[in-house]
């Protein structure tokens, strides 16, 4: 072990924060061409050649993540997808992961918010067989009862597991403050409490109602030729015929009004992990490209204004950031650093300084010069590889984003303009309506962080579930 | 997300390099369609080697230089330094002072990043072409003329703390690894953490610092890998400019201490609040470049890699008793360790995964692997190969760590017949080997709930 990763990607990639933040922006680069299909079940196939490497990637697009969870059984949508794989119609458990394994194979199944993620990767020449994997997970699964137990068993474990590691469960902890009884709220994974109120026939009903060919997206890129793979498609996944049901709305999450704080007491801590902000945008905001823009000069980057300034300048801590993790609906905003118990206070202080900062004075233009170049730099690596390219397509499907918002990037980048920036920052980087979330060493830091907020909570780490609708 | 599936991933963020050579390895099959790509060498007359390989799939270049130097080039009092030293790499040089450095390159549209190991300290840049002119300008200043401003050296001191903080108290595999290597290495600097001792953090001096750069920074104790829309005479002219000028001088001195034979099991307990055990389990095991890797490699495979792996099949599937089971081996100099890692469910006590992991390790001793498990393992091989091979960072970092550890990037094309070569009686061999128990050592992590008095 041992590599220290100098940047944020280190943080970042503990908390499965970032990613939405740094993908920005396009050069000269266009996306690959692809078709687009919907076959007479109703499934959406995008198909996208791209030749070189003998790959392809299958990545699924189920609508129905954990918003569609009922309440008190948060997890759900998360298990469901667990469990794909774990048994079919026609292989066990063990056989699926033999036949899988053998090919060298990857699969994952991952609900999020708003969908299930369900992805297959495999070498050209292994075609019929990933596919066979691929179309028996997701049409045949068989939610065996020891598998069902034996899963939920796992999944609770892991929960607490998480909790032993505080930045992996900090987000946890922030959505379920910040959107109180909002289905975004919802720990994706579920809580100690939740998951072991799943039963069987739960998992059956969320299965039945949510995996339909009407609710799918299948995005495949890679080494393939476009109209055979979509043959073999139809033939796999064609004769898929269950019934679409309509997914129940979800209402836009509002603003928190003023500011209230919750302290999650793990009295062993030697640091405090804190993420402070409130509810921020969705997916497909018009201002979306001039937020990254000026998120990237306040908190997405190395050199962004708090990371200068609680890292760089002060070396408070080893990284601070700013991230928009947008949804369907409007997702969180937020700010996120960590620090050693005693300079909490001085950390949170600062990091509120540097937001005042960007509410008062704004970006110069040679920071808003930079910030373009820099996520049209950055760019083309989060696009080279099939596997990115069948995932991107298949997100922008699903939020109902075009082409355009690859091809189009730079001159959207460029269109940003120092009014543009000014309007953005005075209307997503909200000053006084803040949500803080904070876990550390109660003891040590409760009394100064009183300060920030009217309204205190705490819990303690190792109360079970993470959000106050948990019981 | 699936928390079960990422509980160990903190131990092996650090590992990419573990990861990646493990993953390197192509089988004959691979080769013969054709899987290998120039790669255009040079050395310059300052000694420092330079790799280029050109794709002008995007418009993209990824800069790697790996230095030879680690914390095995460390001593006690003063453990942590090359990590240390990494960071300050990006505080300042001469044409390039504080700050200016991430300015300009991000400005340019660049990023950058570094690891450091127990081995190497590797560089980062990912940047358009477009910045190619300006990575140059900034890697020849900073190899020759880093500064060491006292207040820089201070607060830096603090974002390392704060990294130790976060990487190890506040992630239990991070606690137990460093004890555990700590234990089973009694001589050789493989003992102490990368990170160094918190101690140690807070009081290296400026001596120690400039002593690090003038051993470990000679142009001819680094190797270049530059990937992606680039062709090798921009490359060679553009280092001809900017890095052949840096004189050379002596490399770190050999490390020469060897760890003894191991006589006996080491255990050791480690008790802290937590909500579950850790279970971490080292063998003595040669250096990346010695004949056994690749048996070794197949070995891993089989037991831990997939969920049709052996011991993921007996401790996670078959018998409940873990959450997670995992091997890893980082690439190595010296004779390092294979470490076996497995989160026990809650309630569940540690000494059993223990001993399932001791029976499927007697397992794999007694009775050759079957035909099917040793194709599997080729097979995974082969995609993981594609796997990294398919953006220009991965190509980067795999051409760069064949180079140095195996000290020869042709070996990545090699890889492939030494995979094909690996019998299921060798890994039987490196199994019976390696894996006895006097050459073990044993850590586990107690929880230690105080107040509620529930632990134990």
């Amino acid at each position: 072990m041992n590599g220290k990763m100098r940047t944020l990607r280190f943080a970042v990639n503990a908390v499965l924060l970032l990613g939405f933040a740094w993908n920005c922006g396009a050069q000269t680069l266009k996306l690959p061409p692809h078709e687009k299909i919907v076959l007479k079940n109703g499934l959406t196939l995008l198909l996208m050649e791209k030749h070189g490497v003998p790959i392809v990637d299958f990545a699924a697009i189920v609508k129905g993540g954990s918003v569609a969870d009922p309440a008190g059984q948060e997890g759900l949508a998360s298990v469901t997808a667990g469990l794909l794989r774990k048994g079919t119609a026609k292989r066990s458990a063990q056989q699926f992961a033999a036949d899988l394994d053998f090919i060298g194979a990857d699969f994952s199944a991952d609900a999020s918010a708003d969908y299930t993620a369900i992805s297959i990767e495999f070498l050209a020449k292994d075609m019929d067989k990933g596919l066979d994997l691929f179309s028996d997970a997701v049409l045949r699964p068989a939610f065996a009862q020891a598998e069902v137990e034996k899963l939920l068993a796992q999944e609770i474990d892991g929960i607490k597991a998480a909790k032993d590691e505080a930045q992996s469960v900090a987000l946890n902890y922030y959505y379920g403050y910040l959107f109180s009884k909002h289905p975004y709220g919802r720990p994706v994974a579920g809580d100690e409490l939740s998951l072991a109120r799943i039963k069987r026939d739960a998992i059956t009903k969320f299965y039945a109602t949510n995996y339909t060919p009407g609710n799918t997206i299948l995005a495949v890129a890679g080494e393939f030729d476009a109209a055979q793979m979509r043959a073999k498609i139809e033939q796999a996944l064609g004769g898929w015929t269950a019934k679409e049901t309509a997914l129940p709305a979800i209402p836009a999450p509002m603003p928190v009004k003023g500011k209230k704080l919750l302290l999650v007491d793990k009295p062993d801590s030697t640091q405090t992990f804190f993420v402070f902000g409130n509810v921020g945008t969705a997916e497909n905001d018009p201002d979306r490209v001039a937020i990254r823009v000026v998120n990237t000069i306040f908190g997405g980057r190395f050199t962004s204004e708090l990371n200068e300034a609680l890292r760089v300048e002060s070396g408070l801590t080893y990284g601070a950031q700013a991230f928009f993790d947008s949804r369907k609906e409007p997702g969180a905003f937020g700010i996120y650093s960590f620090t050693k118990n005693e300079s909490t206070v001085q950390a949170i202080d600062l990091a509120l300084q540097v937001l005042a900062k960007l509410q008062k004075v704004g970006v110069t233009a040679e920071q808003l010069a930079s910030a373009k170049a820099y996520i049209k730099g950055q760019f083309p690596p989060s696009i080279e590889t099939s596997e990115q390219l069948a995932k991107r397509i298949a997100a922008n499907e699903f939020y109902g984003l075009g082409d355009d918002e690859i091809n189009k990037l730079e001159e959207r980048i460029d269109a940003v303009t120092p009014e543009i920036a000014k309007q953005v920052i005075a209307k997503h980087f909200p000053e006084d309506n803040l949500v803080f979330m904070l876990i550390g060493k109660g003891s040590e830091i409760g009394p100064g962080v009183r300060k920030y907020a009217p309204q205190q909570d705490t819990r303690k780490i190792s109360e079970p579930g993470f959000w106050p609708g948990a019981k | 997300m699936n928390k079960v599936r990422v509980l160990l991933r903190g131990l092996l963020l650090g590992t990419a390099l573990g990861v990646m050579c493990a993953a390197a390895a192509v089988s004959a099959h691979a080769q013969s369609e054709g899987q290998q790509f120039p790669v255009a060498t040079k050395t310059l007359k300052n000694g420092m080697k330079v790799l280029v390989e050109t794709d002008h799939s995007i418009p993209n270049i990824a800069l790697y230089i790996f230095y030879k130097i680690g914390s095995r080039n460390e001593h006690p009092g003063t453990t942590g330094l090359s990590h240390f030293f990494e960071h300050m790499m990006f505080n300042g040089a001469k044409k390039y002072g504080p700050g200016d450095l991430d300015k300009a390159m991000e400005a340019n549209g660049a990023s950058n990043n570094a690891y450091t190991t127990e081995n190497v300290t590797v560089y980062q840049d990912w940047f358009p072409r477009s910045a190619l002119d300006l990575i140059f300008d900034i890697e020849a200043d900073r190899i020759q003329y880093l500064s060491f401003d006292p207040k820089k050296i201070a607060s830096e001191r603090e974002v390392v703390a704060s990294e130790r903080r976060t990487s190890v108290d506040a992630n239990n595999g991070g606690i137990l690894d460093e004890q555990l290597k700590a234990t089973a290495f009694i001589a050789h600097p493989y003992q102490w953490p990368v990170i160094g001792w918190m101690s140690d953090i807070e009081h290296w001096t400026m001596d120690d610092l400039k002593h690090h750069f003038e051993m470990g920074y000679a142009p001819n104790n680094a190797t270049m890998v530059v990937v992606g829309d680039v062709t090798p005479e921009e490359i060679f002219q553009l280092c001809e400019k900017y890095i052949e000028p840096i004189p050379q001088h002596a490399p770190p001195p050999p490390v020469t201490t060897v760890e003894p034979e191991q006589l006996g099991e080491r255990r050791l307990i480690v008790h802290k609040p937590a909500e579950l055990p850790l279970l971490m389990i080292g063998y003595h095991v040669p250096q990346t470049n010695s004949p056994d890797f690749y048996a070794l490699n197949v070995m891993r495979t089989v037991l831990v890699q997939g969920e049709s792996s052996r011991m993921y099949q007996r401790l996670v599937d078959k018998d409940q008793i873990a959450l997670e089971v995992n091997a890893f081996q980082s690439p190595a100099f010296d004779p390092t360790l294979t470490v076996f890692a497995a989160q026990p469910k809650q309630g569940v006590d540690p000494q059993k995964c223990e001993a399932a992991i001791y029976d499927e390790l007697d397992k794999i001793k007694k009775t050759p692997i079957s035909d099917v498990e040793l194709e599997k393992a080729k097979n995974i091989r082969l995609v993981e190969f594609y796997h990294q091979m398919r953006t220009i960072n991965g190509r980067g970092n795999t051409i760069g760590t064949y180079e140095v550890f195996f000290g020869d990037y042709h070996k990545l094309f090699d890889a492939a017949k030494n995979y094909a070569a690996v019998t299921k009686e060798d890994v039987r061999r490196v199994a019976q080997k390696y894996f006895d128990s006097n050459n073990r050592t044993v850590a586990t992590l107690i929880p230690d709930n105080g107040e509620q008095g529930s632990a134990k």
